[in-house]
């Protein structure tokens, strides 16, 4: 048993798994989105965790499976200029059903000028995890901007919760942080979206993340730098 | 663009029941009230025979039968989708449509599995919006007339608007290099670089090196694009041409390998190597690739009886003479009333038998294949008739190989690679400098006649020259001065006597057959300027 296994190799069994696990999910959110039709306003709570929970399952596994196609060299980024309030309006439109639910506000800034070069579907993939998460930690409001600075535009998530934990504030987003098992919190998503913009040059610059909680409203704070 | 979907035709391809239902309950709550579904490739193409959508939502993933590239395909093919018509093909994850997106069929866009309504709703109106954009280009690219299109790009960069802008200008580099304007495109694609290193401008530029024929400088560039994207097939399918065209069939095949590796589900890709590894005899490979092909083929339209001919082949070329035997029986089973395919049968037989030895079922087979050859005759295709022409002359039949190469010749003699297979052919089987003799024959036949045409012109008998020319065209529709001196011939009629709308027509269709078999844009583009001229002032 362990050595087809090992011919085979977990990370291919891993990746193969992922993708049952999606179609699986897939269906889920469906589902859901069935029983959530007979219920009447105002919708049990439950229904925004589930929500949220299988927003959550889907990044990680979309995450896992990028990693694994940049790990093999089956993954390359598809840039070409886009609009930058497209890709916000996507992010939102994926936020959307979550939205609905809660009492969360999620306010979006940009100028409808800026355009961005880079994979806009993995970008606005890496926004919705993080958002995703505000819209967890915060109080009653995440703010998602855009512009321009120097060489870079800068997508940046603020909210008005706690802040990130000491563990997700490391300089060095390339190393996997601690994995914190109690608050099951992993950072994989700050690790995902440190790779992609990575993977983002122009010249000499490349993308990069930084986190702090030195948010407007006193919660943590995001930024996203791509050249 | 807010989109109006109560007026919308919509067709809904997915194997889940449920997330069938999800979908319709989706469209439905934003007005949509003409949903038609399909749970299979089959049910969605006969659903599109019958009404003619404006939305399509397919899922790519479908459980049996053809899966969502090989409908798309299918329904360009049988034309099935309206020009403004949105194809959305719905993938399990983002690596799925690199892999989808170097075919020749790409759908207007992807949705990534599960989405929400709002996703939907925003994929749907953003593709709707950009179709409605561009549809005054679209619409002359399907009539053909490429210029026009190029004419409509040009006027609406004028506007300005910045989120075309890039679009258009790629759009523009594609279309200036369809008609051979290799210079306005590599200009494109150079001022694109200088703002922003972009892959598909980058490979662009590679296209234009190819077509210029500077093809070592081709294949550095696409090699490049490899090493730094791993999986941009269209990179890889550019190398394999350039290698091809170098006469380097051995590093095309390495090349077509790494790509087919990449995207096994592409019955193209796995065709073509399965003829390139044929060619150089690496048997294992093609009879993998044909195997595959023929596998693929079974949901496709681009399934043939060459499959089924080319892996019997390799099998009697490594000497498994019983394998062929089944794969001919299979080939019997799967088409039933083709012409090609009886004939590729006859031929397969013929050389079976005579690998056996056995010598009577080997005449008689022989016998079979003549006389089919004899009554489909040019409504074969020219891979098959070269075949056919080496098979007559193995079998003592000098006079039917001299007719059909002679023909096979003067139809393709613009198709360098296609005459260089000839030649390659005729060196191997016959010897001496038979094939070039026939060309060097083929093309003083051909001046011959194009002078006949062109003196009668001068003579000022247009009507002679016109007929001779349109005898020509009967005979070598694909033949390339013959084609410019239709379309000279035609202006001049039209500019010495009255204008009529009929003879403006036949000239722009002979342009477009131009532009089609790739005779270069500095011979068309005057011919183009003046029939637009002559246009302009018949219809102000």
């Amino acid at each position: 048993m362990s050595n087809t296994m090992l011919s085979i190799g977990f990370p291919a069994i891993l990746a193969s798994s992922v993708h049952d696990i999606k179609n699986s999910l897939t269906a889920l959110r469906a589902l859901i989105g069935k029983l959530e039709s007979i219920h009447q306003d105002p919708k049990p709570n439950e229904f925004r965790q589930l929500e949220f929970e299988t927003n959550r399952m889907n990044n990680c596994l979309m995450q896992l499976l990028t990693l694994y196609k940049i790990d093999l060299s089956q993954f390359n980024l598809t840039i070409d200029e886009h609009s930058v309030s497209d890709i916000l309006e996507d992010v939102v439109a994926q936020q959307s059903t979550l939205l609905s639910f809660g009492n969360v506000q999620l306010i979006t800034q940009c100028d409808d000028e800026l355009f961005c070069y880079c994979d806009n579907a993995l970008i606005s993939n890496a926004l919705c995890t993080l958002v995703n998460n505000a819209q967890r930690y915060c109080l009653s409001k995440v703010l998602l901007s855009v512009a321009q600075e120097d060489d870079y535009i800068v997508f940046c998530i603020e909210d008005d919760g706690d802040g990130y934990p000491e563990n997700l504030m490391s300089s060095d987003y390339k190393q996997l942080p601690q994995i914190d098992m109690a608050n099951g919190n992993t950072g994989l998503g700050l690790f995902f979206t440190e790779t992609i913009a990575q993977l983002h040059i122009k010249g000499q610059n490349r993308g990069f993340i930084t986190t702090d909680n030195n948010s407007q409203f006193g919660g943590a704070r995001f930024k996203l730098y791509l050249p | 663009m807010a989109i109006n979907l109560a007026s919308k035709k919509i067709l809904v391809v997915e194997d889940q029941a449920i997330m069938r239902e999800t979908i319709k309950h989706i469209l439905g709550s934003f007005g949509a009230r003409f949903i038609i579904e399909a749970e299979s490739g089959i049910n969605a193409i006969t659903a599109m025979r019958i009404d003619k959508f404006d939305i399509v939502l397919c899922d790519y993933n479908l459980l049996r039968g053809k899966n969502g590239q090989q409908v798309l395909e299918e329904a360009k093919h049988l034309k099935l989708l309206p020009i403004n018509a949105i194809f959305i093909m719905v993938t399990c994850e983002q690596s799925q449509q690199m892999v989808l997106s170097a075919i020749e069929n790409k759908p207007d866009d992807y949705l990534i599995k599960p989405f929400n309504r709002l996703q939907l709703l925003s994929r749907i109106e953003r593709c709707h919006a950009r179709k409605q954009y561009l549809s005054s280009i679209e619409s002359e690219m399907d009539n053909g007339n490429i210029y026009q299109a190029i004419h409509n790009c040009k006027r609406l960069l004028q506007n300005e608007d910045k989120k075309m802008h890039l679009q258009l200008l790629k759009l523009q580099a594609e279309l200036t290099i369809k008609v051979g304007d290799f210079k306005t495109a590599e200009q494109i694609y150079q001022d694109i670089l200088q703002e922003r290193e972009l892959p598909w401008a980058r490979l662009g530029l590679g296209v234009v090196a190819f077509f210029l024929g500077y093809y070592d400088q081709a294949i550095g560039t696409f090699q490049e694009l490899i090493e730094q994207y791993p999986v941009m097939l269209e990179a890889y399918d550019w190398l394999v041409k350039a290698h091809e065209l170098m006469g380097n069939d051995e590093h095309a095949v390495s090349s077509l390998n790494s790509a087919v590796t990449l995207s096994p589900l592409s019955i193209l890709r796995q065709k073509k190597l399965a003829i390139l590894a044929d060619r150089i005899e690496n048997f294992p490979v093609a009879k993998k690739a044909y195997t595959a092909t023929i596998k693929l083929g079974k949901n496709s339209i681009h399934r043939s009886s060459s499959d089924y001919s080319g892996l019997a082949n390799v099998y009697l070329k490594s000497n498994a003479a019983n394998e062929a035997l089944k794969v001919l029986y299979e080939l019997n089973q799967q088409f039933n009333n083709d012409p090609e395919a009886k004939i590729r049968a006859a031929l397969l037989e013929t050389e079976i038998h005579q690998a056996k030895g056995n010598k009577a079922l080997a005449q008689q087979a022989y016998g079979k294949t003549f006389k089919l050859n004899e009554q489909l005759n040019r409504q074969l295709s020219k891979e098959l008739r070269l075949e056919l022409a080496k098979t007559f002359y193995l079998n003592g039949n000098n006079e039917t190989c001299d007719e059909i190469l002679n023909d096979l010749i003067k139809t393709n003699i613009d198709d360098n690679l296609f005459i260089k297979n000839i030649v390659t052919l005729c060196n191997t089987i016959i010897g001496g400098d038979y094939a070039e003799t026939l060309i060097q024959q083929i093309k003083k036949e051909l001046i011959d006649i194009n002078n006949k045409g062109v003196s009668l012109f001068q003579e000022g008998n247009i009507k002679g020259a016109l007929a001779i020319f349109e005898q020509a065209i009967a005979k070598m529709p694909d033949n390339h001065t013959i084609i410019l001196n239709m379309v000279k011939i035609i202006i001049h009629d039209i500019k010495t006597s009255k204008p009529e709308q009929e003879k403006i027509m036949s000239a722009q269709s002979y342009i477009n057959k131009a532009i089609q078999v790739g005779i270069p844009h500095n011979q068309i583009n005057g011919l183009q300027t003046e029939l637009d001229t002559i246009r302009s002032k018949t219809n102000p």
